[in-house]
């Protein structure tokens, strides 16, 4: 009778439902800025389920889940996705200076749409090329064309008065109001406008360039239109294959409000450009291309629209900028330090590493979880609060190297280091500059609650959570 | 407008140094060549593990080497391409069950050592029509559940025979033990209880494995109570971490697919019912039709270019037995249970999952076949072997014992995986008698 007494065992084990909890789950919808109940362990410790990351919950109200991250698994082992995840700010700040040590190797995820980019190259090679085209997007270059950034911006808002505008700007003469969704009226179209400019693409071509765009980045990271953004990125270079053909014999130049040439536009920089002794391929030109657009448009649509969404959301805060124009600069960091767009950056490791008692072979996937570290208390105090006065956020001069002293930090949703988003500079300019310009035009302007996604308690407006959000309704007073 | 004191400036770069220069590799896909006939979410989706070989052959025909960003890992889906990968040592690596606890360095796996391999099979070959014969007392008259009552005791019991382990302390070794083993896995409460177990099975076994190392016996704890090592002596964790890394308890998904198989094709068991030899043809194209773990992982050591793809240093080839086993470039009518097929290798394969130039069934977890040409005395069958006898012993003993034996009336069993990462087998045979 010696398997008797197993019989508690076998009874535990078949249990089990067998038509129960497989590898889908549902995680309910939380109040914001609570987690979910994933279980305990004996002593006390969160248990952490990987497949929230896959939820719609985790992208309308991530900060909690990267919480629990942060102060009980900071190199977190994903076993389902195979990678791992680093979550606090100065972990992160380590990694992105350690260029060798955490690689930026192509086994990146959007590789396959944009080619082989910047992001995928390191030392020498990544600051070569860097060099040639980051210089359109800081300094002179940039403040010259400020003008250029305006008068985009105007046009695109005098297109709202026109019969049957195309932009859904709705105006009701009774009320005296106006209507409109930011995303279809202004902010869809404006970063592309700037980037397609800088480039040197011409004026007939950027309604199809913004339709590749929009393609490309919907095809990223092997999602379910990878196909259509693969075709997309293939359209798009044989259009540039000729217009690198022409631009190589006669570049075309960027000029100021005076009609004054400043510099050749990317393009045709990138076409008159040696590496390495030779001069850069069509394919490489058209990586650079499908970069400068991934990285200019849809980041920046994203963060006047976040930003918008937050100071209305937040009156007292948008007073004062009414009051002290150059607000609009702190507003931008702290927006984007609060609800950044872009969540991180992948890396490999090229040595087996333990960090925080974690050790990770050779080559694995390491998230560095910008959002994550930009919510980290370590730095920022009650960090899901957006307060454009917060004493802890360096919003000066943007750095490679960062900023933490003197008790401010600069925000990691540009990264930091060698990596540092080389279109920093640009989008600020193009969100403080488009804001300005749309802040001139709105009058009393407030959120139309009305047309808003809503939360789940049917009421409160909707997070912004991961991602920018997709669509705002406004209503200001119709001008006179 | 824009605060003059946030001025834009090109700052030169920071990082100038070594000149370090990172390879360029160009692999981007292009528009002919998107793998857009599948979503990497149906790949971890419950429908998956109902039934995966739709998806399988898709992959297998169409993407032999898929890239799937959402889980980050390659699949290897064609015959040739697993076992080229599995037999390459010097290229890829499986990581140990330890490595997925975050528990590295916990103890030393000492399987390799003679003595531990002479005194399991020793205890394994002794005990097993016995330990049968009794799992078999247990069937209730009439009806009873093959998958629990026969396919699941077995492997437990005999754990207790190779531990030399009394009764009552059998039933707590086989919770820990199947914690333990169970743990290894992405899901968070299956891991914490896992790695508890793992605690206490090493607070369970130290007194034991004290005793042996005193008094020693003939079971495998003395075995590895009383080995010589050169570093330093061997421990209780030693022990754990060797009773780990064993994927023993697949038996059972085994011996339950078997079943499963013979009692759903009447034709196949009358056939083993006229010649019971049949029965280890069976438990081979078992392994080949329902292998109870569908894939295996291997991670590669260095970058190495293969399947037309460059594999980074670290990648992970996720090797799937089911999309293999059922490759048709080897096997004809692959969907089909047919014992004795004659396209399968009868006898233990060698290296690349072959022998006499046929393919056999590639079945992780139920024994690495020999890497010796042919088994030389001094040494105890390969795990693939005693495993194969094992299970083939038990069945013949069960078949031998009942006249007839049918699902029960009304019931339609099936074979399923409960959680990604566990086995697909059967977990509910109910038969009558």
């Amino acid at each position: 009778m010696a398997l008797d007494s197993v019989e508690s065992f076998f009874d535990e084990v078949f249990s089990f439902d067998i038509g129960g909890e497989k590898v889908e789950k549902e995680f309910s919808f939380m109040p914001v800025g609570e987690a979910v109940d994933m279980g305990f362990a004996s002593d006390g410790t969160p248990l952490f389920d990987p497949r929230i990351f896959d939820s719609g919950e985790f992208s309308r109200n991530p900060y909690p889940y990267y919480k629990i991250l942060r102060d009980h698994y900071p190199v977190y082992h994903d076993q389902l996705h195979n990678c791992y995840f680093v979550t606090r700010y100065e972990d992160i700040t380590e990694c992105y200076f350690d260029e060798i040590g955490f690689n930026t190797i192509p086994k990146g995820s959007s590789t396959g749409v944009l080619g082989n980019t910047q992001l995928e190259l390191s030392g020498i090679e990544h600051r070569r090329r860097r060099n040639i085209y980051g210089r359109h997007l800081v300094g002179a270059a940039l403040t010259k064309r400020i003008h250029a950034l305006q008068d985009l911006a105007v046009e695109l808002i005098e297109e709202w008065w026109a019969m049957d505008s195309p932009k859904g700007v709705e105006v009701n003469k009774t009320t005296k109001t106006v209507t409109i969704e930011l995303g279809q009226a202004f902010a869809n179209a404006f970063p592309i406008s700037v980037v397609a400019q800088v480039l040197g693409i011409p004026q007939e071509a950027r309604q199809q360039f913004t339709w590749w765009y929009d393609a490309m980045m919907s095809g990223l990271a092997g999602s379910d239109t990878h196909h259509e953004g693969l075709e997309a990125r293939q359209d798009l270079e044989q259009y540039v294959e000729e217009l690198v053909e022409s631009r190589r014999k006669s570049p075309t130049y960027l000029t100021d409000k005076d009609g004054n040439e400043i510099c050749l536009d990317i393009i045709s920089e990138l076409c008159n450009s040696e590496i390495d002794g030779s001069v850069m391929s069509t394919e490489e030109i058209t990586s650079f291309i499908a970069l400068v657009v991934g990285g200019g448009g849809e980041t920046t649509r994203g963060a006047i629209m976040n930003l918008w969404y937050l100071l209305l959301q937040n009156p007292e805060q948008f007073s004062e900028i009414q009051k002290n124009e150059e607000l609009w600069d702190v507003a931008f960091h702290e927006m984007l330090r609060h609800s950044t767009s872009i969540g991180g950056q992948p890396r490999h490791n090229t040595y087996d590493i333990t960090m925080h008692g974690v050790r990770v072979p050779a080559g694995s996937l390491m998230h560095m979880v910008d959002v994550s570290a930009n919510h980290d208390e370590r730095i920022f105090k009650d960090p899901e609060v957006f307060n454009i006065f917060r004493p802890d956020l360096y919003s000066g001069k943007i750095l490679r190297s960062g900023h933490n002293k003197e008790g401010k930090c600069s925000h990691m949703a540009f990264g930091v280091g060698p990596h540092l988003c080389p279109g920093a500079w640009i989008s600020h300019q193009e969100t403080v500059v488009g804001s300005q310009v749309l802040n001139q035009t709105f009058k009393n302007v407030r959120i139309n609650t009305d047309r808003m996604p809503k939360d789940i308690d049917g009421v409160s407006l909707a997070p912004i959570g991961l991602r920018s959000i997709r669509e705002l309704w406004l209503d200001f007073d119709l001008p006179e | 407008m824009v605060n003059p004191n946030t001025a834009y400036e090109h700052e030169e770069d920071l990082t100038s140094g070594p000149g370090y220069r990172t390879y360029e590799v160009y692999q981007r896909e292009r528009v002919g060549e998107t793998t857009n006939l599948i979503k990497p979410r149906q790949l971890i989706s419950d429908s998956f593990f109902d039934d995966p070989f739709p998806l399988l052959e898709i992959l297998r025909e169409n993407y032999p080497c898929y890239r799937d960003w959402l889980s980050n890992r390659f699949w290897i889906t064609r015959y040739d391409d697993v076992t080229s990968v599995f037999a390459d040592d010097q290229n890829f690596e499986t990581r140990p069950k330890c490595w997925f606890y975050d528990a590295v360095g916990y103890g030393r796996d000492l399987w390799e050592h003679l003595p531990v391999q002479w005194a399991f099979e020793k205890k394994i070959d002794n005990h097993i029509e016995e330990v049968t014969l009794e799992a078999m007392s247990f069937f209730q008259e009439g009806n009873t559940d093959l998958s629990k009552d026969f396919a699941a005791r077995i492997p437990m019991a005999l754990w207790g025979k190779v531990l030399n382990l009394s009764t009552e302390k059998l039933a707590s070794f086989s919770k820990m033990f199947w914690a333990m083993q169970c743990g290894t896995n992405w899901n968070p409460e299956l891991r914490e209880s896992g790695r508890r177990a793992m605690e206490m099975l090493t607070a369970f076994l130290s007194p034991i494995f004290s005793e042996r190392q005193k008094f020693p016996e003939d079971d495998m704890i003395s075995a590895i109570a009383q080995l010589e090592l050169p570093d330093a002596p061997p421990t209780v964790e030693d022990l754990v971490v060797t009773l780990l890394e064993r994927d023993y308890q697949t038996l059972h998904g085994g011996l339950s697919n078997l079943w499963f198989n013979l009692l759903s094709e009447p034709d196949q068991m009358a056939k083993v019912k006229e010649d019971n030899r049949l029965m280890k043809f069976a438990w081979l194209e078992t392994l080949r039709h329902s292998p109870p773990v569908l894939s295996a992982d291997r991670f590669a050591k260095q970058e190495v270019e293969r399947f037309g793809r460059l594999i980074p240093k670290g990648g992970l080839l996720h090797c799937s037995s089911a999309a293999a086993n059922r490759d048709p470039r080897y096997f004809h009518d692959p969907e089909s249970f047919i014992v004795g097929r004659s396209d399968l290798c009868q006898r233990e394969p060698r290296g690349q999952y072959r022998a006499d130039g046929l393919p056999s069934g590639i079945a992780f977890g139920l024994g690495k076949p020999s890497i010796h040409p042919a088994v030389p005395k001094e040494r105890p069958r390969s795990l693939y072997a005693l495993i194969r006898d094992t299970a083939v012993t038990a069945s013949l003993v069960l078949l031998d014992s009942t006249d007839t034996l049918i699902i029960s009336r009304g019931e339609i069993p099936v074979i399923s995986c409960r959680q990604l990462g566990e086995m697909r087998t059967c977990w509910q045979l109910p038969v009558t008698r």
